[in-house]
C-alpha cells in the first residue's frame, strides 16, 4: 500500500514537477536515470570478452597528454609515428609526417596505455599513405599548418608570425628546394580530402601501403613505453 | 454524413500541414497512456558506443551508453502507449566492442530494447555480407533497405524494403534508405548485393505504402546523409523530390539537429528531417499528438542528452 503510494506520488511529481515547458520534459532529467539494470547486466556478461582483448598494456603514460597549438607532445608523436614508419616500410628517407587531430577522439592521461586505449585514440580504418610533394607545395602545405596555428607535423621546423604565415621554414634542417621531390607520409583519410590541408590532394605521385595506422600507434607507443609531455619547438 | 476513421485523419492531417505547433512551444501534458498519440524514438550512427564516451574523450566525455539510454526508453514507454524505436543505421564500427564482437552484441541489446527497424549503415558492411549475417542473427528486428537488392546474398534473410506498424487504427509505414556504395564502401566488402537509385526506389515504395498499404503516415529511415554541397543524393533531394513522405530519420553525416528541418513542398505538404548526431549521444523522440481526437494533429519534437549533468 505504502508503496502505492509512493508510486502515485512519484507520478504525481514527474507530471507536476516539469511539464510546464515541453509535453515530454515530464520526464525527470536522463542525467538522473540509473542505466537500465537488464541491458547493464547483459553488457556486463559480454565484457571479459572485450576486456581479454583490449586490456593489454602498451605503453605508460607519464604526463597528461593533450593536442594543443602550435605543437603538443602528443601532436609531435602522432606524425612522427607516421613519418617513422613510413621510412620503415619504405626502407628510404621520408622527409614529413603531417595529420589532422581531427583524427584522434581521445587525449592520453596518466595511467597504463592499453590496446582499448590506443584504439579509443585512433579509431578509425585509415591505412598509411605516402606522398610526393614537390618543394613548392611543401611550403603550401606548412602554409595551411601555420593558417591554422598549428597541426601535428614531423619533419620541419618553423614559426608561426602575427599573420598566421610560416616563417623560417626547414625542413629536416635544410630550406626547401622547390625543384625537389618530397615524400610526406600521412594517413589515407588526410590524403583523401579528409583534413584540412588541400595541398596533399594534388600530390605527383602516391604509395598507399597495406599497414593500418591504428596498429601503426599502437606499435609506435608500444616501442615509446613510456610517454612524456614533451616538446621540441619544432613550431613555435 | 459519416467518415470513416481513415479519411477523418487524412483530412485531419491536411489540416494540420498548416498549423504544425512551431517547435518547442508550450503544449499540455497528456495523461498516462494515450492511445492517440504516437512517440517516435530514434537513434543513428552510435557506432557501437555501448559504453560511454571514455572520460578522456576530445567530445562527449561520460556521455551516452545504451544501458541509460534503455533507462530512459523505459520511461517513456511506461508513459505512453504507442512508441515506435528505430535506428538510422552504422551500429557497427567505432569502439571495441565491435573489434571483439562484431556487432553482435548491439543487436541483442537492440532487440532487448525492442527496436522495431533499423537502416543498414555504410558500416554495415565492414565486414562483409557474411560478417552483417552473423551479427544480423542476434537481431530480433528487421533492416530495412529499399534500395538494395539482397536476393540470393547471406543478407537476404535479414533485409526488408518497409514495414507496416498500426496503432489504434492509424498506419505508420516505414522504409528504409541506403546509401551508394562507390566512394563510400570498398567493393570487397558489398559481395554481390547492389545499390539501386533511392529516389526512384523511395517514389515507388511510398507510392505503394501509401496507396496499396493505406499508410497515415511514412517513415523513411534514411543513411544517405542530412545535405551535401555536391550531387551525392541527400535527405534534402528524397524530401523534395519524393511524394508523401511525412518524416525523414537520417544518418550517416553524424549531424547534431536540434530541431528537424523542415521542407515545404509545392504541394503544401511539410517534411521533417532530423538526426541525432552519433554515438549515442542523444535520443531524438517527436510526437504525433491529438491523432483523430480533435480537428488538429501536433508534431512535437525534441531530444534527450544521455547522461548530461545538469
Amino acid at each position: 500500500m505504502l508503496n502505492r503510494l509512493y508510486q502515485l506520488l512519484l507520478i504525481f511529481l514527474i507530471f507536476s514537477g516539469c511539464s510546464i515547458l515541453k509535453p515530454a520534459d515530464s520526464l525527470e532529467n536522463p542525467a538522473s536515470l540509473n542505466p537500465d539494470s537488464e541491458i547493464a547486466a547483459l553488457l556486463n556478461a559480454y565484457r571479459p570478452g572485450v576486456d581479454a582483448v583490449m586490456d593489454k598494456p602498451i605503453a605508460v603514460v607519464k604526463d597528461t597528454l593533450r593536442f594543443d597549438k602550435p605543437e603538443s607532445a602528443l601532436g609531435n608523436m602522432a606524425a612522427d609515428a607516421l613519418r617513422f614508419r613510413a621510412a620503415l616500410e619504405l626502407r628510404k628517407f621520408v622527409h614529413l609526417g603531417i595529420i589532422g587531430e581531427g583524427s584522434f577522439k581521445t587525449y592520453l592521461i596518466p595511467g597504463t596505455l592499453t590496446l582499448g586505449d590506443v584504439y579509443e585514440f585512433m579509431p578509425y580504418e585509415n591505412h598509411l599513405v605516402i606522398l610526393q610533394l614537390k618543394g613548392d607545395q611543401v611550403i603550401e602545405l606548412i602554409d595551411q599548418v601555420a593558417s591554422v596555428g598549428g597541426a601535428p607535423v614531423s619533419g620541419a621546423r618553423f614559426r608561426i608570425d602575427a599573420d598566421n604565415r610560416a616563417r623560417g621554414l626547414l625542413v629536416n634542417a635544410e630550406v626547401v628546394d622547390l625543384n625537389k621531390e618530397y615524400l610526406v607520409a600521412t594517413s589515407s583519410w588526410a590524403a583523401n580530402g579528409g583534413d584540412q590541408f588541400p595541398a596533399l590532394w594534388n600530390a605527383a605521385g602516391r604509395i598507399d601501403l597495406d599497414l593500418s595506422v591504428k596498429d601503426l600507434y599502437v606499435d609506435f607507443f608500444q616501442g615509446r613505453s613510456e610517454l612524456y609531455n614533451e616538446t621540441d619547438g619544432r613550431i613555435r | 454524413m459519416t467518415i470513416s476513421r481513415k479519411e477523418f485523419l487524412r483530412r485531419t492531417a491536411l489540416f494540420a500541414a498548416g498549423s504544425v505547433l512551431p517547435l518547442g512551444t508550450v503544449s499540455a501534458s497528456s495523461g498516462l497512456l494515450r492511445s492517440d498519440e504516437i512517440t517516435i524514438l530514434y537513434t543513428n550512427d552510435t557506432h557501437a558506443r555501448l559504453d560511454p564516451f571514455p572520460k578522456n574523450a576530445k567530445e562527449f566525455a561520460g556521455l551516452g551508453g545504451i544501458a541509460r539510454r534503455a533507462s530512459l526508453i523505459k520511461r517513456i514507454r511506461d508513459l505512453q502507449k504507442n512508441v515506435l524505436l528505430l535506428d538510422a543505421g552504422d551500429v557497427f564500427h567505432g569502439s571495441t566492442w565491435f573489434e571483439v564482437y562484431g556487432g553482435s552484441v548491439d543487436f541483442k541489446l537492440m532487440t532487448e530494447m525492442n527496436y522495431d527497424a533499423m537502416a543498414i549503415g555504410n558500416h554495415e558492411f565492414d565486414r562483409g555480407p557474411d560478417g552483417f549475417a552473423d551479427a544480423a542473427g542476434h537481431a530480433g528486428f528487421p533492416f530495412l533497405a529499399a534500395n538494395y537488392i539482397v536476393r540470393n546474398t547471406p543478407m537476404a534473410p535479414f533485409v526488408q524494403r518497409q514495414i507496416v506498424k498500426e496503432f489504434d487504427g492509424f498506419k505508420m509505414g516505414i522504409f528504409g534508405l541506403g546509401i551508394e556504395f562507390d566512394g563510400v564502401i570498398d567493393r570487397s566488402l558489398t559481395g554481390s548485393i547492389r545499390a539501386a537509385d533511392p529516389i526512384r526506389n523511395a517514389a515507388q515504395i511510398t507510392g505503394y505504402l501509401k496507396n496499396s498499404l493505406q499508410c497515415d503516415y511514412i517513415i523513411c529511415l534514411s543513411h544517405l546523409g542530412y545535405h551535401y554541397s555536391d550531387a551525392r543524393v541527400d535527405d534534402y533531394d528524397i524530401a523534395h523530390s519524393v511524394d508523401d513522405i511525412d518524416l525523414i530519420i537520417g544518418g550517416h553525416t553524424h549531424t547534431f539537429l536540434d530541431t528537424p528541418t523542415v521542407v515545404q513542398k509545392e504541394s503544401g505538404k511539410r517534411v521533417y528531417i532530423t538526426q541525432m548526431g552519433h554515438g549515442g549521444v542523444r535520443l531524438g523522440r517527436i510526437d504525433l499528438n491529438n491523432l483523430g481526437v480533435t480537428s488538429d494533429y501536433n508534431l512535437h519534437a525534441q531530444y534527450y542528452t544521455i547522461g548530461e549533468e545538469e
